[in-house]
């Protein structure tokens, strides 16, 4: 009992909203602020970002090369959620957004759904030391300055802390939406936390992902079609050292032909030795990793490498425990197959993204239809593996964090 | 079976390279094949990557095991009732421990090669000996790790023990006076890890030991470079900051692995390099594996005759290292000498699950 009790003064303190949203903005003008969906300002916002972040030195860095791209994306600001004449809709309020350490860009992209929802932020940043960090936070300072976002800047808040539980109970217990991007471990963590009655949650766990080629589709272009199609593949699986939850480890070959098989390693090979920082320290842990798998598991058929550019390993066996196979820095398990209806066995609850070539859209839906599956959230032609979109891990991001006002 | 007592007593230096690799190729080649035969990961590994040994298979060829995998896999080539003695490293970064399984053989082998190394550099006989450390038997460790045994080792070299630091890590100024009133007029050793050293003898500048007299000192150090990194210090301005400060002239670096305890690198007389012994090897490889010449900066890959019940044989590590030359390093000792510049540096590392 008097555990309880201690609990619930606890509760009652960090209900004392303007408090703690002082103690955690250090601003006394910050207020929850809630809009309609894809207002105006916060598409204009988005856009001067990305204009801003053009001007600086960002060549270096792909993840913001690709951040201001998808910034220009309209499709992004397409408002697709639509509404009866008796109906608006707004955002929930203060969303908190708790981002991974390890992914230098992820929590922009949470924040702009949370911007473009309608709502107020307030977004944990990786605690780590990332430049691409750094120069998102510099840019956004920069345009707050202006005075047509003062609203945004007294509604929006980048907080960069380590995993001091305090600070999570205190946001926790004041918003309206929390939104967790994380490790399994972190999430079952953050979620002992609590949050209000009314308040929702949003959870992007680690995920696997997989490509399907179907070598049947190329035609007399196969050449020119296997360059594009390497290029695209080096995109998805390497650009994130192959750690996103959307890079793929496994490819599944439709056909047989071995010969365009080694096209496209060789392409491959190509491009990651024209686009990829190959330094010491990855080929080492690309190496150790290599090692472990041969070690851990018994899925090894053959083994070929291109220097420690590409290792490919040949996974012909059954296997039942896929999501557990995973490649790092450009290391992929392959296996032949003879159509997509075989693919219904890798398909678990951590399956997030398909990147597929040469599969009808007809097909895939009629594959999904038919096989009771409770995994897969995207599948995406390749080269789509990492474009993160409104629509993502199954959840309408935007339609989620807002709601809907009946008027009648 | 493979056996190394014909070529134990060997002089390790004594030995120019064509008479060298045909030494240690062909015990080699017999080391690999007994891994191969007795430590399932490891033929795990070879028949992996397609290479199962044979003798004519070149040194380079040979499947290398990344210095990480002892942290993930308890690695054995002999029946796990044989082994008397387990070291734990944490090594380099991380949480998790290196393992390393000795037998009998191997930890006497160990024993005997490391005597034959650093007589070299003590001589053969045992020298009143100063620890700047704590005495391993007194700190309360549940494991045997690695720190522990690498003192205990060297500890054989010496006589008249004289641990200086006390049990809260503090140096006791005392004990090592004493030590000096008595020992200082004729020849003796100091031994310690390398920060250790830097920490307790050169950085305090409340250490006034201007009326004792060290230049009869053989100060042996090694391990634990990585904070010397932090400090930004050379090998070549610690040696001579030990002269300046304490006057000790004769000065050792050793270099080497738990993974392969007793086949260390130690300097030659004032030359500053590591040197490979008989029971020894190192090649340096780029970042696609690929060997590079002399003075070229690299990955160090080493090599050792001695690990028989784990499969430590062929060890690519994360330190990063530069060939000097064969045979003909300045200090007499035979081999190859080489720098060792420190770890390889951190990249970032991304990803959506959890950091382990």
């Amino acid at each position: 009992m008097e555990e309880l009790k201690s609990l619930k003064l606890e509760v009652v303190a960090m209900l004392d909203k303007k408090k703690i949203l002082y103690e955690i903005t250090k601003n006394k003008n910050f207020n929850i602020n809630v809009s309609e969906p894809y207002n105006e300002i916060s598409i204009q916002f988005i856009k001067d970002f990305s204009n801003q972040l053009r001007k600086q030195e960002i060549l270096k860095y792909p993840d913001l090369i690709y951040l201001t791209f998808w910034c220009a994306n309209k499709k992004i600001f397409e408002n697709k959620n639509f509404l009866s004449e008796n109906q608006i809709k707004v955002g929930r309020g203060l969303i908190f957004h708790i981002c991974p350490s390890n992914v230098p860009t992820n929590f922009i992209y949470s924040f702009f759904f949370g911007l473009l929802s309608g709502n107020s932020n307030i977004v944990k940043i990786p605690s780590k030391v990332f430049p691409e960090k750094d120069i998102i936070i510099n840019t956004i300072n920069k345009i707050f300055k202006k005075k047509k976002y003062l609203t945004l800047k007294n509604s929006n808040f980048f907080l960069n802390y380590d995993k001091k539980i305090e600070k999570t109970k205190k946001i926790s217990s004041i918003c309206d939406a929390r939104v967790i991007w994380g490790g399994d471990n972190t999430i079952n963590e953050i979620r002992k936390i609590w949050i209000p009655e009314r308040a929702i949650e949003l959870t992007f766990s680690d995920r696997y992902s997989f490509s399907v080629i179907n070598l049947n589709k190329f035609t007399k272009n196969k050449f020119d079609e296997i360059k594009v199609l390497a290029k695209k593949f080096f995109y998805d699986s390497y650009m994130m050292n192959q750690a996103a939850c959307n890079s793929p480890h496994f490819i599944f070959w439709i056909g047989k032909n071995t010969t365009t098989k080694n096209l496209f390693w060789e392409e491959l090979n190509n491009v990651v030795k024209k686009k990829f920082i190959l330094d010491e320290k990855i080929a080492i842990d690309k190496y150790t990793h290599l090692i472990k798998s041969m070690i851990d598991q018994k899925n090894f058929d053959n083994f070929k490498m291109f220097q420690n550019n590409i290792y490919i390993i040949d996974s012909n066996k059954y296997l039942n425990n896929i999501e557990d196979i995973r490649g790092k820095n450009g290391i992929f398990y392959q296996k032949n197959i003879n159509n997509i209806q075989e693919l219904k066995k890798y398909i678990s609850k951590k399956c997030q993204t398909v990147t597929y070539f040469g599969l009808e859209k007809d097909d895939i839906k009629s594959f999904i239809l038919n096989n009771n599956l409770f995994g897969v959230d995207r599948i995406v032609p390749i080269g789509k593996g990492l474009e993160i979109g409104p629509i993502w891990d199954g959840y309408d991001i935007i339609k989620s964090l807002s709601r809907i006002i009946s008027i009648e | 079976m493979y056996d190394i007592k014909k070529i134990i007593n060997l002089n390790p230096f004594g030995y120019g390279k064509f008479s060298k690799n045909k030494i240690f190729n062909k015990y080699f080649n017999r080391l690999n094949q007994h891994h191969y035969k007795n430590c399932q990961n490891f033929r795990q590994v070879c028949d992996g990557l397609g290479v199962k040994g044979g003798n004519k298979i070149k040194l380079q060829n040979f499947p290398m095991l990344p210095i990480n995998i002892f942290k993930s896999f308890d690695l054995l080539s002999v029946d796990r009732k044989k082994i008397v003695k387990k070291v734990f490293s944490s090594g380099t970064t991380g949480q998790q421990l290196s393992k390393i399984f000795l037998d009998k053989i191997n930890s006497n082998n160990q024993m005997r090669v490391l005597s034959k190394i650093v007589e070299n550099v003590l001589g053969k006989e045992r020298l009143p000996m100063i620890i700047v450390d704590q005495d391993p038997r007194f700190t309360n460790k549940l494991r045997f790790n690695a720190k522990s045994a690498a003192i205990l080792g060297f500890s054989l070299f010496g006589k008249n023990h004289c641990y200086i630091l006390d049990n809260k890590g503090n140096i006791n100024l005392n004990l090592l006076k004493s030590f000096l009133k008595k020992f200082q007029k004729k020849k003796f050793i100091i031994f310690g890890f390398t920060s250790q050293i830097y920490e307790h003898l050169l950085k305090r500048t409340n250490i006034n030991l201007q009326s004792y007299n060290c230049k009869n000192a053989i100060l042996l150090h090694g391990g634990g470079w990585k904070k010397l990194e932090k400090f930004k210090i050379s090998n070549f301005e610690f040696k001579k900051r030990l002269n300046k400060k304490l006057s000790i002239k004769n000065v050792c670096n050793y270099y080497g692995l738990v993974e392969q305890t007793g086949s260390i690198f130690i300097e030659g007389k004032n030359c500053g390099y590591f040197h490979t012994s008989i029971f020894s090897d190192i090649l340096i490889r780029d970042k696609d594996f690929k060997l590079l010449k002399k003075n070229e900066r690299g990955l160090i890959q080493l090599f050792s005759l001695l690990p028989t019940s784990y499969p430590g044989h062929n060890i690519l590590t994360e330190d990063i290292g530069e060939l000097k030359g064969e045979d003909d390093c300045k200090c007499g000792l035979k081999g190859k000498y080489f720098l060792v510049h420190g770890r390889v540096k951190e990249s970032e590392i991304r990803g959506c699950s959890d950091v382990r």
